[in-house]
This record gives C-alpha cells, structure tokens and sequence, in this order.
C-alpha cells in the first residue's frame, strides 16, 4: 500500500517490517515530531494484572542492552531531545520533538528502548510502587476520581478500566508481568509511526525498516489475553444507564456524565465535533453560557466526546458548591435538550469557525500535525487530508445536528456525583 | 532558528506596542498585558485584580458580555487570560486577517463598564473558583506557601483572594481600582506571528489612542521573605505536599538564567531529583521551580508525597542541594539544559501564541523583547563557576522557609 496526498506531501507506507507509517516533508519547519504508538494499552492487560501498561510505560526508559537506565536519557539529552511517553486505555505512545539534524538518533533510540529494554528488577519495583502511589492519589484529584468512577460503570469490559490499575491487581504486579505484556504487545504489526517536520520521508522509512527488522510477533502470540477480539480489533462500548453517587469531603461536588454517541470513522462524526463545539466549544458555548454566565453556578463546566476506537462517549462535566449541585445539574440536561429546539445558524457558524481557526493555529504545529496523522491511522487506518476535513466541517448544517440529536438521544444517561450530597432530582 | 523581527511603539498616551514578525507561520497571536497583579490590591480588596480580568468579559459600553463571548468567539480564537501575582494577560490566537478585529475587541475589553448585575453575578463564580481551589492539594499548598514566604505583604494573599473579601467588594470600589491600575501606561498590547506592523499601528491608535493618560498610582513594595515553618494538618488530603522556599534572583537580573538552571539540574528532566527521589519510590512528584519577579525570587524545591515517606523526602531535597552546592554542577548536566532550551525555543518559534507569553516576561522584567536566539545566547553562557557563585550568593542549604499541607502534623527539617 502507498498513497500520496498532495495537499499535505503525505507519504504512507505499511513497511516490511509490518510497522504502519506516515510521514508529513514540511522542509520549512525549524523542528521535527514524531509519535510510535503501539496497540498496548490498559485495555489489553490480563484482568488481574490490571495497571501492567503504566507500570511498563514507567519502566521501559530505565536501561537497554545496550546502556542503563540514565544513560538512555543522558544520550537523549545530548542531543536535545524532548521525549515522552504514556499508556492509554488502546495504545501505548512514545513522543519525540527534536531538531532535525537529530532525528536518525532520536529515532534509533526509540528503537533500542522499544526492542531491548531490560526492565531492571528495581526499575519495575519503584514503577509498580509509583503507579500504587498514583493510584492512591487519585483521592486528591476529585475530578480525575469522579471520570475514573463514571469509566467503570458506564463503559463495559476492558473500556471500563483506569490507567492506574486496581490496589489488588498492583498487588500483584511484577517483572514478570510487565515482560509478558511488552513481549505480547510490542511488535511492528500492532505499531503506527507517524512522522512531522523537516525530514526525508524515504530515510525515515529506510531507517524504520532496519531499526525495526524481525520485530513481528508469531501468530500464535498474537491473542489478547484480556477479552476478544485481540490484535488490532476494537472493543465496543458496552454501554450501561444508571446514577451513582460516591461521598467524600469536599469543598465542591463532581458531576459526570455520559452517553453513547458516534464514532470516529462514522460519517456524523463532524457534525458531532459542530455540536460539542456548540455546546462547550468557547465563550459563547451553551454551558459556558448558561450554566456559569447567567447563573453564577459554576467556574468550571464542559462537554467533551471520548473515542475508544469502535465507539464514542459524549460528557459532560461541572464542579460547584453542593448547594447548587441539583440546579446545576438540571441545566445540564436542559442545555442538551434545548439543542434540538433552539439551535441558531449562527451558533453553528460561530462552532464551524472556531474548530477551523483550531486546525490553521493551534493545528498547524509541527507536534500537532505529527498527533493528527496518529489519531487518523489508528481510527481511520489511512491519514485523512486536512482538505477533506476542513471540508466535512464546512458542510455541517443545523439540520444535520437535529438528525445526529435524533439519533443519538440522551434517553440513557451514566451520571456520577462526587461529593458531600446526592442529587435530588 | 527562524528570522523574526521586533518594532516597539508608544502612542501619546503611553500605551506601549511590541510586534514580533514571524512571517513564517499562517497565524498571528495578539494579547495585552497590564501591569497589575494581586500585589497591587489594598488588603480589603484581596482578590481585585482577578476579580476585574473576569469583569472585562461582562460587559463595555459598546458591549453586552453576550456580545463579548459571541463576537471572541466568532474570530474563531482560541483565547483566555490570567492573573497573576503582578499581571494580567488577556490574549488569543487568530488567523492573520482577523488581528486588527482582536485588537479592537480586546481594546474595547479593557474599559468595562462592570454592570451591577454581572458584577454580583461574578462573584458567585469566583467562589466557586475559590472552592475548586480549596479541593486541589497543589493549589492549597502553592498560596500557603506564599502566605509564609511574603508574610503582611499583598503577593502573601492568593490570586483569587478570600471568600469574605470578593463576597465585601463593592463595584464603586472595583471602579476605582480599575480607573487606576488600567491606565495606558501601564498597558502593553503585544503582537506576534504574519502579521503587517503599519496595519497593527494603525489599529492600535484607532482603539486604543482616545485612552487617557493618567499616572499608575501604587507604589510596590518589596517583601521581605519569611522562614520558618509552617505545617497546615488537613487530614481530608491523602498525600503531604512539602514545599522548601530560599531566596533567589530577581526575574530579568543576569543571573536569572543560572537560577532557571540550577532549578532544571536539580528537580527537571531527567534530574537529580528524579533519579534520586521519584525513582527511588519516594515520592511520584518532586521537582524544583524558580518564580522570578520584578524585585523578589524565590526556589523552591517541593514534592507530593505518601505522608509517611514526608520526612525522608525532605532529607533527601536537602542532600540533593548539599551535594550539587559541594561538588558543582557535572558537563552533561549543563549541557542537557542548554540542549533541551534549543529544541524548546526552535518549538517556540513556529507558535506566535507561545511566544505571546515569553515576550510578556521580557517587557514585564527587562522592559524589552528577546528573540529566541537572544535567549538561547543567555542560557548558553551559563557555566559551572556561574552555578557556584549563584549557589554561594543564594544559598539552598540554609533552614529556608518549610511549608507543608497534608495529614501530618510535624516534619522533621534536618536543617533547622
């Protein structure tokens, strides 16, 4: 397979060596991003080694064959690179900005960390006790606590899960399970590459081949351990209702909520980006303008989607005092409803611009193109032009925001309260 | 690094315009800074200077707050603002074309009218904002440190100030503090990205030229840094913060890079604190940070904690600075830090939005713009004798001022 778009200098490769890549020539640029995710997220750990993907993703910087833990890093710093890295519920991601005189290094480090990492059996100790300190931590952080609580109850297996794990299943961790996870998972045929930045794209793909040569797992080694389907497959949202409310002292009470709504690859998925810009998408969004600007109730309030890859989650979320927790509440649910009976044209134009202005400013940094080219091949398996985006956004009309409110309706709503008080209502 | 451009301008009425060109981007970043911050508020209107960045979005003589949210939004800006403890930064991010209509709006923001109403309707939300506050662990810890370290002095109260004195504000008193700290001379509209300077010029004196000059009236004062300890026990935390405050330079001073380094070196990326405390289990976070102003500077070392492992965390921030103190500074560290600046700055050169923020501390402490390369010319001249005579100068290895906020009820500091 290899296809090029013009209007970006888009090049994409399924390479040899079975790794998907994309790389976006813009000789221009002062720097270069790039991003190698593998298909090895939280939501593929076994159950009861649940929280192994941080704890791998904490561990797998602390020494190759090749050279210990600081002199990985020291050997990144010496050439400036900004590297990172994280474990998500479907993937696990590594993250490079560099110069781009830099960028052959910085990949060949990636490559010996993703191939070789020796995962020091005091390395996996302090990991795991990290992420049981973390997963401790998350009674501090009341929002992060309440979207944790929602995930649960409202997702289904393996979506339910959190990054952190469970106490029992940290318990339980140890380097043995951190290199069972990074042998099943870690190999070409489940790893997307996408490139940003002033770089050749056919040395980037000569160098990927090499780097990554015989990286492919057996078939036989291919099976999720969590639940089916494995591989590169998508678990669906198994949705479930309900209201739950969790006590705690604080001096604000959480909402949460949610509700199913499109996916990513589904052909309404623009116009759900117009709606939730309507609805959170600036000042003039409909929370922001009713729930905090003519009711004092709130300082923070929004509504974001969340994009498992076979499925989607609309939320919603607000933090106010507990006094105000049914009002504030109530109004969320009067804003959804009020879409479909009062929606402007010029809400959706105002919408329309502020995610094409996101897309030429924000958008247009080198690391943001590098993002947007991962985000395409994991949901779409192919990088979408910007054009063809654009273009989807600029032709959504309020009457196909009714149609999408019709069918996407909030009769079925996950709803979780944090705090000192139920609701009431 | 990409070739950019300054002009700096003042109109008659002393507002002052600073326009990078970064004709190498599709967009343009437009903000105006005003030099009033908490410190610039009397005690009983703790919380003023916030309070009245909130108040510049509801409302002005040619707009309703509706009008304000529609018509920001309408540019299709990704835009914000902030106080801090002596600014407040109002900014967005736009296609080239649509700048001169930022600038008019926001110069249109910059007068509001505070209509009654909003003004009590406000308040409710900045309570809130209090509360949220009140939840976060970091938050609590950051103003108590702060309450300590400029004890008696305004950048001792927080940003959002107290539930009593927002709840106790007047709009006649929020007025007065308008009328005086949002003069134009205290004020700074900062351009940067594809944009025509003769075109901003021209916009700014349109909006902003029939401003009336008028003296800043306060007067800051320095504080004087406090020490000691100061344990708050709030058992409803489930981890300690522990906080370590020393004086350091001021913010624009030649040494501010050296301080930015010794920070970096010990508590940054792949740091002596990150290899010697995080990955040692002590602690999941646990860093250094230098907070540079006008005529005060303080680093601080801090961390959250387990509250258990509280007071070896402590002990071990102290052998860390010990050991750098004794020893210096190794190369590759040095190193490393200048590396990482050059990538980081190079990044900062194709976001006009980034560099908004980074032209605002130069003009707020050095009272002119920095290229990205004039930057990188400071962080390169950084060395290891400078590291040990800055360390001799501000020392880190004195009791310090010891804050910490979580169950505990003592701490033990070595070092007292």
């Amino acid at each position: 397979m290899h296809e090029t778009l013009p209007e970006e200098s888009i090049v994409h490769h399924r390479l040899n060596c079975g790794i998907d890549l994309a790389v976006m020539a813009m000789p221009e640029r002062p720097i270069v991003a790039f991003l190698i995710r593998l298909l090895a997220g939280y939501a593929f750990e076994r159950p009861e080694h649940l929280g192994v993907a941080h704890v791998l993703d904490e561990a797998i910087s602390k020494g190759t064959a090749r050279r210990d833990g600081r002199a990985l890093n020291d050997a990144f710093d010496a050439i400036g690179a900004a590297h990172s890295s994280y474990a998500g519920r479907e993937t696990v991601g590594l993250v490079c900005t560099c110069l781009p005189e830099f960028v052959a290094e910085a990949l060949d480090l990636h490559a010996e960390m993703i191939r070789t990492p020796t995962f020091p059996d005091d390395a996996c100790h302090t990991a795991i006790e990290l992420t049981r300190q973390s997963h401790a931590a998350l009674e501090d952080d009341p929002g992060e606590l309440a979207r944790k609580l929602l995930h649960r109850h409202a997702y289904g297996p393996p979506l339910d899960r959190h990054l952190y794990g469970e106490k029992e299943t940290l318990d339980r961790l140890d380097r043995e399970a951190v290199v069972a996870h990074w042998q099943q998972f870690f190999s070409t045929d489940r790893m997307h590459v996408t490139v940003a930045g002033a770089v050749d794209p056919a040395r980037i793909a000569d160098q990927l081949e090499q780097a990554f040569e015989g990286l492919t797992q057996p078939a036989d080694d291919r099976q999720s351990p969590a639940v089916e389907p494995a591989s590169q497959a998508a678990w669906p949202i198994r949705f479930q209702s309900g209201q739950w409310h969790y006590d705690k002292q604080l001096e604000q009470q959480q909402i949460a909520l949610c509700y199913p709504c499109a996916a990513v690859t589904d052909e309404d998925f623009p116009v759900e980006q117009v709606l939730v810009a309507v609805l959170a998408g600036g000042m003039s969004g409909r929370l922001f303008t009713e729930v905090r600007e003519k009711q004092g109730l709130v300082y923070w309030v929004d509504a974001w989607t969340d994009h498992p890859r076979a499925g989607g989650m609309l939320h919603m979320g607000a933090s106010t005092t507990p006094q105000r927790v049914d009002q504030t509440y109530a109004t969320l649910l009067r804003e959804l409803d009020r879409l479909g009976e009062d929606l402007s044209a010029d809400e959706v134009d105002r919408a329309v611009a502020g995610l094409l202005t996101s897309i030429q400013t924000r958008g247009d940094m080198t690391r943001a193109r590098a993002g947007r080219m991962a985000d395409d091949l994991f949901y779409h398996g192919r990088p979408i032009a910007m054009a063809e985006k654009i273009e989807r956004i600029r032709s959504v009309t309020i009457q196909d925001i009714r149609r999408y409110l019709q069918r996407y309706p909030r009769d079925r709503l996950a709803v979780v309260t944090l705090g000192p008080q139920r609701l009431t209502i | 690094m990409q070739d950019t451009s300054f002009i700096q301008y003042r109109l008659t009425n002393g507002l002052q315009i600073v326009i990078e060109r970064m004709p190498h981007v599709p967009s343009a970043a437009c903000g105006m800074l005003v030099q009033t911050g908490s410190r610039d508020e009397p005690d009983a209107l703790a919380g003023a200077a916030h309070f009245l960045e909130h108040m510049c979005f509801k409302g002005t003589a040619r707009r309703s707050w509706e009008q304000i949210s529609i018509d920001l939004d309408a540019l299709g800006a990704q835009h914000n603002a902030y106080t801090c403890k002596d600014r407040t930064f109002y900014y967005g991010w736009v296609r080239p074309e649509d700048v001169e209509r930022q600038i008019e709006l926001l110069a249109d923001m910059m007068r509001p009218t505070l209509p009654p109403d909003q003004f009590d309707l406000e308040k409710n939300v900045i309570l809130e904002e209090i509360a949220m506050a009140g939840d976060d662990l970091a938050s609590v810890a950051y103003d108590a440190l702060y309450e300590h370290l400029c004890p008696n002095h305004p950048m001792g109260w927080p940003v959002l100030g107290y539930a009593n004195t927002i709840r106790d504000s007047s709009r006649q008193q929020m007025a007065a503090f308008a009328e005086r700290r949002y003069a134009p001379r205290a004020m700074t509209l900062i351009v940067a990205g594809q944009v025509d300077p003769d075109r901003i010029l021209a916009a700014a004196e349109r909006w902003c030229g029939q401003w009336q000059d008028a003296d800043v009236a306060s007067v800051r004062t320095t504080p004087a840094m406090g020490s000691g300890q100061a344990i708050r026990t709030m058992s409803r935390f489930h981890q300690q913060a522990v906080l370590l405050a020393y004086p350091a330079t001021t913010a624009g001073s030649p040494d501010e890079e050296t301080a930015e380094a010794v920070a970096a070196i010990l508590g940054g990326t792949n740091s002596r604190f990150y290899w010697n405390i995080v990955q040692k289990g002590l602690s999941r976070r646990a860093g250094v940070f230098y907070e540079g102003y006008a005529d005060f500077g303080t680093i601080v070392l801090f961390a959250l904690c387990e509250s258990k492992n509280a007071d070896t965390v402590l002990a071990a921030m102290q052998q860390e600075v010990r050991q750098l103190t004794e020893e210096g500074p190794q190369p590759h560290e040095l190193q490393r830090v200048k590396n990482l600046r050059r990538t980081g700055l190079a990044g900062e050169t194709e976001a006009p939005y980034y560099r908004l923020g980074l032209l605002a501390d130069d003009l707020a402490y050095r009272g002119h713009p920095r290229s990205a390369a004039e930057r990188l010319d400071a962080v390169d001249a950084v060395t290891a004798e400078r590291v040990a005579g800055y360390l001799e100068r501000f020392s880190l290895t004195g009791p310090g001022l010891l804050v910490s906020v979580g169950p505990r009820e003592d701490l033990a500091n070595s070092a007292r």
